[in-house]
C-alpha cells in the first residue's frame, strides 16, 4: 500500500497573533463567517447610518484583478470601498493599511485582520517591499487591492499629493487601476473624531486605466501619479 | 452544576483549594531551583501556561453545566482543527465543516433532556450520534460525484470526528451526572497528575525506553511510575466520589494510569507519521490543544462507560 501523504502548514508552530500579523493569510473557517458577516452588517450601516450611494459599480471589472485608488479623507473611505466590491469577492479585497497605524497593537491588528482583511503595508521603512507583496497578490487572478495614494488622511478637507507607489506598481502592467472619489467622508468622520456622524457619502467609480504602455522610469511614475489624481478630481467634480 | 451549587459543593471548593495550593507550592520551587541557580528559563514558561489555564478551568466549571458543556465543545473543535490543519484535511471545507456542526450537535445533546426519560443528557442519541455523522461524511464524496483521494479525507475526517469530537465530548458528558464536580474535577486533576509524573520519574529514573519509534522520550519508568501514581490518586482524592468502592478505585487509577498514557502515545505516532514536533501553539509552553488534552481524550471515555456500567451513572 502506498503511503499517506501529508502537508501540514508551514505556520502549524505560529501563535495566534503571528496568525493575524501574517500576510498572505491562510484561509480560516471562522474567519471568514465572521468577516461575511461583518460585510454584511457594513453594507446595511451604511446604507442606513450614511446613506452611501455607489455610482459607477458596472466600471469594477469581473474577471481579473484590480486596484481601486481612492482619495482618502476618513476610516469610511476604506469601509464604503469594502461595500462597493461584491460580495463574494469579500475575502479577495485586501485594503493596504499602514502597518505602523492599523497593526501597531493586538486589537487593532485582529480588526484590520479578521473584519477588513488589510494588507499591512510599511509606509516608513520597507516601501518597495510592501510594494512587492501587493504586486505578488496582483499576480493572482481575482484579488482586489485598495490603496490610497495620498498615504495619509487628510487633514483639510484637500486631496493631497499622490505618493509614487502606486505608479511604480502599476508601470508597465497591464492591470487595471480603477480611480474612485468619495464625497462626504471628511464631513462624516474627520481625523481626530471617535465616532462618525450620520452625513452622507457618494461614492463614484471611475473606468479603468491601464499604464501597460509606459516604460518603467521616474517620469512615467509620476505621469501615472498625475494621471490617476486628475481621474480622481474629476470624479469629486462630478460627485459635488 | 450552577454557581451557587459550586459555591455550597465540598468537593468543588477543596479542589479550588488543592489546585490553588499545587499552584502556589510549584511557583515556590521553581523560586528554589532559580535561587540555587539552576536554568528554569522553560519550566517557568510552562508554569505561566499553568497560570493561565488552571484559573479558564476551574471558572468554566464554577459557571455551571452550561459553560462546561460549552467549553469541552469549544476545545473539540480547536483541537480536531489542528488536526484537520496538520494532516491537510483542512482544505476540503465542506468534510471539516460537517465535523465542525457535529461536534456542535454533540454539546446541544449533552446539553438537552432525554426526551422520554426527562433525565439531563440525551444518553440514547450521543452514542448513536456517530452513526448519522459517519453517513454524512461518506455522502460527501457521492455528492461530490468525485473519487480521487477521498477515502483518506473521508478517513481522516471520521478519526477526526470520533476521536476528537465524540470520545473527548464525555468529557461533557459528565455534567449530567449527579456527582458532576467530582468526577470532572477529579478527572482533570489525575490525568494532569498522571502527564507530570511520568515525565518526573521519566527524568528521574528512564533508562529503557517505551517505545521509541513513536516517542522516543518515554520510558518505561517514567511509564510505571505514572501508573504507581495514578493508583494512588483515587484514595487521596476519595472525598471526590465517597459513594464509591476500594476496587472501584482501583479501577479509576488503572483508567487514568494507563489511558492516560495512551492517549499521549496516540498523539504522538499521530504527529510522527505527519512529522510535525507540536499540533500548534495555543498555549505557551504547552503547545497546541491537542498536545495538552491528549491523554484526556482516551481517559474520558473509558471512564465514564465504567463509571455507567459499575454504578449507573448518567
Amino acid at each position: 500500500m502506498e503511503e499517506w501523504e501529508y502537508h501540514p502548514p508551514p505556520d502549524i508552530d505560529a501563535t495566534m497573533v503571528e496568525h493575524l500579523r501574517d500576510f498572505p493569510r491562510q484561509p480560516y473557517m471562522l474567519v471568514y463567517a465572521i468577516r461575511s458577516a461583518a460585510a454584511m452588517l457594513l453594507r446595511g450601516w451604511m446604507r442606513l447610518y450614511h446613506r452611501l450611494e455607489i455610482a459607477g459599480r458596472e466600471n469594477l471589472p469581473e474577471h481579473g484583478s484590480f486596484i481601486l485608488v481612492c482619495n482618502h479623507t476618513s476610516h469610511l473611505d476604506t469601509l464604503c470601498m469594502i461595500a462597493s466590491v461584491p460580495l463574494k469577492k469579500i475575502h479577495r479585497t485586501f485594503p493596504a493599511a499602514a502597518a505602523d497605524y492599523f497593526f501597531s497593537s493586538l486589537p487593532r491588528t485582529a480588526v484590520s485582520a479578521i473584519l477588513i482583511n488589510a494588507l499591512p503595508f510599511d509606509r516608513k521603512v520597507k516601501g518597495a517591499q510592501s510594494l512587492s507583496i501587493c504586486a505578488e497578490l496582483l499576480k493572482n487572478e481575482g484579488n482586489v487591492l485598495i490603496i490610497f495614494p495620498e498615504g495619509t488622511r487628510t487633514t483639510n478637507g484637500e486631496m493631497g499629493r499622490f505618493r509614487s507607489g502606486i505608479g511604480r506598481l502599476v508601470v508597465g502592467t497591464d492591470l487595471a487601476v480603477i480611480p474612485c472619489h468619495l464625497q462626504g467622508g471628511f464631513e462624516a468622520w474627520p481625523k481626530g473624531k471617535l465616532l462618525p456622524r450620520p452625513r452622507k457619502l457618494r461614492l463614484r467609480i471611475g473606468q479603468a486605466r491601464r499604464y501597460a504602455n509606459l516604460d518603467k522610469s521616474a517620469a512615467a511614475v509620476n505621469e501615472i501619479c498625475q494621471d490617476l489624481r486628475d481621474r480622481v478630481a474629476e470624479l469629486g467634480r462630478l460627485n459635488a | 452544576m450552577t454557581i451557587d451549587a459550586a459555591l455550597q459543593s465540598e468537593i468543588f471548593l477543596t479542589y479550588v483549594k488543592i489546585i490553588g495550593g499545587l499552584l502556589v507550592f510549584a511557583g515556590l520551587a521553581i523560586g528554589m531551583l532559580r535561587v540555587a541557580g539552576k536554568d528554569v528559563s522553560s519550566i517557568m514558561r510552562t508554569y505561566r501556561g499553568w497560570l493561565i489555564m488552571i484559573p479558564i478551568v476551574i471558572g468554566v466549571i464554577f459557571l455551571g453545566r452550561t459553560a462546561t458543556i460549552f467549553g469541552v465543545a469549544i476545545l473539540a473543535i480547536f483541537g480536531f482543527k489542528e488536526f484537520a490543519r496538520a494532516t491537510g484535511l483542512y482544505d476540503d471545507w465542506w468534510l471539516t465543516g460537517i465535523v465542525y456542526i457535529s461536534i456542535a450537535a454533540i454539546a446541544v445533546v449533552t446539553f438537552v433532556a432525554d426526551p422520554r426519560l426527562g433525565t439531563p443528557g440525551w444518553y440514547g442519541l450521543f452514542m448513536a450520534l456517530p452513526v448519522y455523522v459517519i453517513s454524512a461524511i461518506l455522502l460527501v464524496p457521492i455528492l461530490r460525484n468525485r473519487a480521487k483521494g477521498q477515502l483518506r479525507q473521508v478517513a481522516l475526517a471520521i478519526v477526526g470526528f470520533v476521536y476528537f469530537g465524540w470520545m473527548f465530548s464525555h468529557l461533557g458528558f459528565l455534567t449530567n451526572t449527579a456527582n458532576a464536580y467530582g468526577y470532572l474535577l477529579f478527572l482533570i486533576l489525575a490525568v494532569e497528575v498522571n502527564d507530570i509524573a511520568a515525565f518526573t520519574f521519566g527524568k528521574l529514573f528512564g533508562k529503557r525506553k517505551l517505545c521509541e519509534n513513536i516517542s522516543p522520550n518515554k520510558t518505561i519508568a517514567g511509564s510505571l511510575g505514572a501508573i504507581g501514581v495514578s493508583l494512588v490518586m483515587p484514595w487521596l482524592l476519595w472525598f471526590s466520589f465517597p459513594h464509591l468502592q476500594p476496587w472501584h478505585l482501583i479501577m479509576a487509577g488503572l483508567i487514568v494510569g494507563i489511558g492516560g498514557q495512551l492517549g499521549d502515545l496516540v498523539i504522538s505516532f499521530i504527529k510522527r507519521d505527519i512529522g510535525i514536533k507540536d499540533m500548534g501553539a495555543v498555549i505557551e509552553g504547552h503547545g497546541g490543544i491537542l498536545d495538552r488534552v491528549d491523554s484526556m481524550i482516551f481517559v474520558a471515555p473509558l471512564f465514564f462507560h465504567a463509571g455507567r456500567w459499575f454504578l449507573g451513572l448518567a
